[in-house]
């Protein structure tokens, strides 16, 4: 309790209560879990920032993305190297957008990026069939899957482009009030 | 008499603040103390920043079960997480009334208690009778003297503070019931009513707090099931007229509890939990039979029933109560209300826990040992929310009565809270069919303001009225447990400085005109909402309309484009000689998905002509649509040296995927 740790230095930590939805405790608790996975490369002295960043097979083997079938997609949106892998500041970006007091417009651009499997900025027809190959373990016959993604088209997209822009899921998300506690992993 | 529970509330603030700063971490008040003299203001708001994250810690640390609501969440999913949640809320409530009845009219009691005759038996426990009816459990041994320890010094009005302690509980939980109703309602049900199942089933459904790989996998097969129903289109018969039935089974109810109230005294309480506990089962195995358009439909109206049963049951109660028992010449009819309540309270808490007994780990055994396709019990969300919204109706009626009640109850929430996750983790599967827990919360909430907390607040202004018993209680020999309020504001009138109170009792809380203004003001308020809520409703429509408009008109202008490119390098006429002049304008038609496009006109930047060719460029850099017009043209007229042939660049700006732009060239010649 009190100041006595020594991996943040005081700014570092006001930085992250700041810019996140976390307090001190939780920022250092989430360290904890980070140092974990990998003790051999995480330093435990984070008051240089040093570059350190863990790969995507690490992270996707954590208890709560581990069941997860958009694991890998959730880590590639948040990380900034594009290859997977997550420094600490993207590591604890996720899971505070992840968290229950992040704003529903905040879930909704991540949301948006994680169903986005081609990450051209639309969930074109071809990212809702991955999306429902994933959420239904691909037992679904190939009719019902373009029957269901032509529907989903037709209800969510509004400019007639034929696949979704942000806007229209955005749209989407606010008339689906589960969302904000649906997208959430507590940790 | 008020200045003695000031000194109090004083003396606890002296002593807490300094443990909370402690408890906070927040290193010594003397650092602070010292570094306010000499600070900038930037330092200061950064302290201030650091106090305010100091707080959210604290407060953050006092929150109870999280690791236990983690698994039930990885486990069983957000559905049945909102029924716990929702027990963690409801035990907020009691603790907060446990607190105040305690601190505020007990403790002072203690200094004026009699000395307690009758002798203890454990039956106590469980009638509330006996020894119990002489101590601070019950109204009846309050006294309604002004207690002082020191002679001439402060004293204490019990009657006051018995009915201002009750009184602002009441006022408080109203205020925070109506505004987690309103956050609720506001960020949980939708102005438009298009909801697009598919879309939502399909991006907007999964739940990330799973965790368990049964549970995932259930999930998907659930998942599955129901597109598949969905796309071999199942269809359900239309359900059969349930009211007819429901009417019978309530009044043939209502008329059999009437006739137990004269028998023995434990004898109501466990009829009327059993009531509550036999006749949902009744209705779940009638909504079996009736065929639904909808398993939510199913759900909704087996809540429905439940409801109108616990109101009915509790209506007749309190008809009972405030009619028969509070004008019988009994001796102390609040002491037995406040007992009947007691009894049926813990009678309810037993039979909580022999219904999670028998319905869920019997129903387990049953289900895999001896009647293998019944499989393993679901957690019937619904019907525990609705018993926890009863229990908790029954301890707002008895905290009148009784004011320790909150404690007991809060005592039952712990218990319950603990043997329910027992019971869900053993012998529970996660449930099968959708359950939408924004809506289905907010239903709750509302169901805990609207029938409950406003029925038990008409309750207490009623009994504010009656007569109190002679020889019992804080209001003894008053005509009504109002009139202390009166006296009070009589007393205050002979002195000069508290006669602003006097004012205000007069003529902002006791005159019928000052409601009869706020009423109508309230009404008028509403009905200008009501007024903008539709005109934004239209608006949303224009605006729906419009984008549609924006996507079509996109469409056929890429059509008319490339058409015209088509033609354009089908056709090639040259056109004479050097010398021929020939004006070309080009109208550029910027466009762009939401028309939200603003700005200038479109320079050219270069145009060349290679002999035969002309080359066109626009720049389309400082380029945007004003917001009105969803077309900009912009003209170039040049003169081309000779042959028609040309080529129109244009230089797009980056990144605005969805600017498309056609063109119309007309000649002239000359």
């Amino acid at each position: 309790m009190g100041n006595k740790q020594t991996i943040f230095t005081d700014e570092q930590l006001d930085a992250y209560q700041d810019c996140t939805f976390f307090t001190r405790k939780e920022i250092l608790r989430l360290h904890g879990r980070y140092y974990e996975m990998a003790p051999n490369v995480v330093p435990m002295d984070y008051t240089k920032d040093p570059d350190v960043k863990l790969p995507m097979q690490l992270i996707i083997n954590m208890p709560e993305l581990k069941e997860n079938p958009f694991k890998e997609r959730i880590v590639s949106s948040f990380s900034e190297d594009g290859e997977g892998s997550l420094s600490f500041n993207d590591f604890v970006d996720m899971f505070s957008v992840l968290s229950e007091m992040a704003p529903r417009e905040l879930k909704a651009i991540y949301a948006f990026k994680i169903y986005d499997f081609n990450t051209d900025n639309f969930i074109c027809k071809a990212d809702l069939e991955k999306t429902l190959n994933k959420l239904t373990r691909e037992e679904l016959t190939a009719e019902e899957i373009t029957l269901v993604c032509e529907k989903v088209i037709e209800e969510a997209d509004m400019d007639g482009d034929g696949k979704l822009g942000f806007a229209d899921f955005e749209n989407m998300i606010s008339k689906a009030p589960d969302f904000l506690s649906t997208f959430h992993i507590r940790i | 008499m008020l200045l003695y529970q000031f000194q109090v509330v004083y003396k606890i603030y002296c002593i807490l603040i300094p443990k909370f700063c402690f408890l906070c971490g927040f290193d010594a008040e003397e650092d602070l103390v010292g570094s306010l003299a000499s600070m900038s203001s930037n330092e200061m708001i950064k302290s201030f920043r650091r106090f305010g994250n100091a707080l959210s810690e604290f407060f953050q640390q006092l929150r109870p079960w999280h690791k236990s609501l983690k698994i039930i969440g990885a486990e069983f999913g957000t559905s049945v997480l909102s029924y716990f949640v929702f027990l963690k809320w409801l035990l907020n409530f009691n603790i907060f009334s446990f607190l105040i009845n305690f601190g505020f009219i007990t403790i002072p009691q203690f200094l004026a208690a009699e000395p307690n005759n009758l002798s203890f038996t454990g039956l106590e426990l469980l009638t509330g009778a006996g020894y119990f009816q002489q101590t601070v459990l019950y109204y009846g041994f309050y006294t309604n003297a002004t207690i002082s320890k020191v002679e001439n010094g402060p004293s204490y009005n019990m009657q006051l503070a018995y009915i201002f302690t009750v009184g602002i509980y009441f006022v408080i939980c109203f205020l925070i019931l109506l505004f987690s109703m309103a956050r609720f309602f506001s960020s949980n049900f939708r102005l438009t009513k298009a909801f697009s199942v598919n879309a939502s089933k399909l991006l907007c459904t999964w739940d990330f707090n799973i965790t368990n790989e049964e549970a995932v996998k259930l999930q998907q097969k659930n998942l599955l099931t129901q597109i598949k129903v969905q796309t071999t289109g199942g269809t359900q018969l239309m359900c059969a007229s349930h009211s007819v039935g429901d009417l019978v089974v309530h009044t043939n109810l209502c008329s059999g509890l009437f006739h137990y109230r004269q028998s023995a005294m434990l004898v109501l309480p466990v009829i009327v939990s059993l009531l509550n506990t036999l006749v949902p089962f009744l209705f779940s195995w009638l909504g079996h039979l009736e065929k639904f358009q909808s398993p939510g439909q199913h759900i909704y109206v087996t809540i429905v029933r439940n409801i109108i049963l616990k109101i009915s049951i509790v209506g007749i109660l309190c008809y009972y109560w405030l009619n028969i028992v509070a004008t019988s010449e009994s001796q102390c009819w609040e002491t037995l209300v406040g007992q009947d309540i007691y009894r049926l309270v813990l009678v309810d808490f037993i039979f909580c826990l022999l219904g999670s007994f028998f319905g869920e780990f019997l129903r387990r055994i049953i289900g895999t040992t001896v009647c293998v396709s019944l499989g393993l019990p679901e957690f019937d969300i619904g019907r525990n929310v609705l018993d926890l919204i009863y229990a908790q109706t029954l301890t707002w009626i008895g905290i009148l009565f009784s004011p320790l009640l909150p404690g007991i109850q809060m005592i039952a929430f712990l218990i319950v809270f603990f043997v329910k996750k027992v019971s869900l983790m053993r012998n529970c599967q996660p449930p099968r069919e959708v359950w939408r827990t924004a809506q289905m919360t907010t239903s709750f909430i509302f169901l805990l303001f609207c029938p409950s907390f406003l029925g038990v607040l008409s309750l207490f202004f009623h009994t504010l009225r009656l007569k109190p018993s002679e020889e019992c209680g804080p209001f003894r020999g008053l005509p009504s447990m109002y009139a202390a309020v009166d006296e009070w504001i009589q007393m205050l009138e002979r002195y000069t400085v508290s006669k602003w109170v006097v004012w205000i009792y007069h003529n902002l809380i006791a005159s019928e005109l000052f409601f009869f203004i706020i009423s109508t003001a309230v009404l008028i308020l509403t009905y200008l909402y009501w007024q903008i809520i539709q005109a934004r409703k239209t608006m949303i429509k224009l605006l729906h309309n419009q984008i549609i408009n924006a996507g079509q008109d996109k469409k056929f202008l890429l059509q008319k484009l490339q058409r015209e490119q088509r033609a354009k390098r089908r056709s090639s006429s040259a056109l004479g000689g050097r010398g021929q002049q020939v004006s070309l304008t080009a109208h550029l038609l910027l466009f762009n998905c939401l028309g939200q496009v603003h700005g200038a006109p479109p320079a050219v930047q270069t145009a060349c002509c290679f002999g035969k060719r002309l080359s066109l460029r626009f720049n389309l850099n400082s380029c945007y649509l004003t917001p009105d017009s969803k077309r900009m043209q912009c003209e170039s007229s040049l003169i081309i040296c000779s042959r028609l042939e040309f080529s129109l660049d244009i230089e797009k700006p980056l990144p605005s995927p969805d600017i498309i732009y056609g063109y119309e060239t007309s000649r002239k010649h000359s």
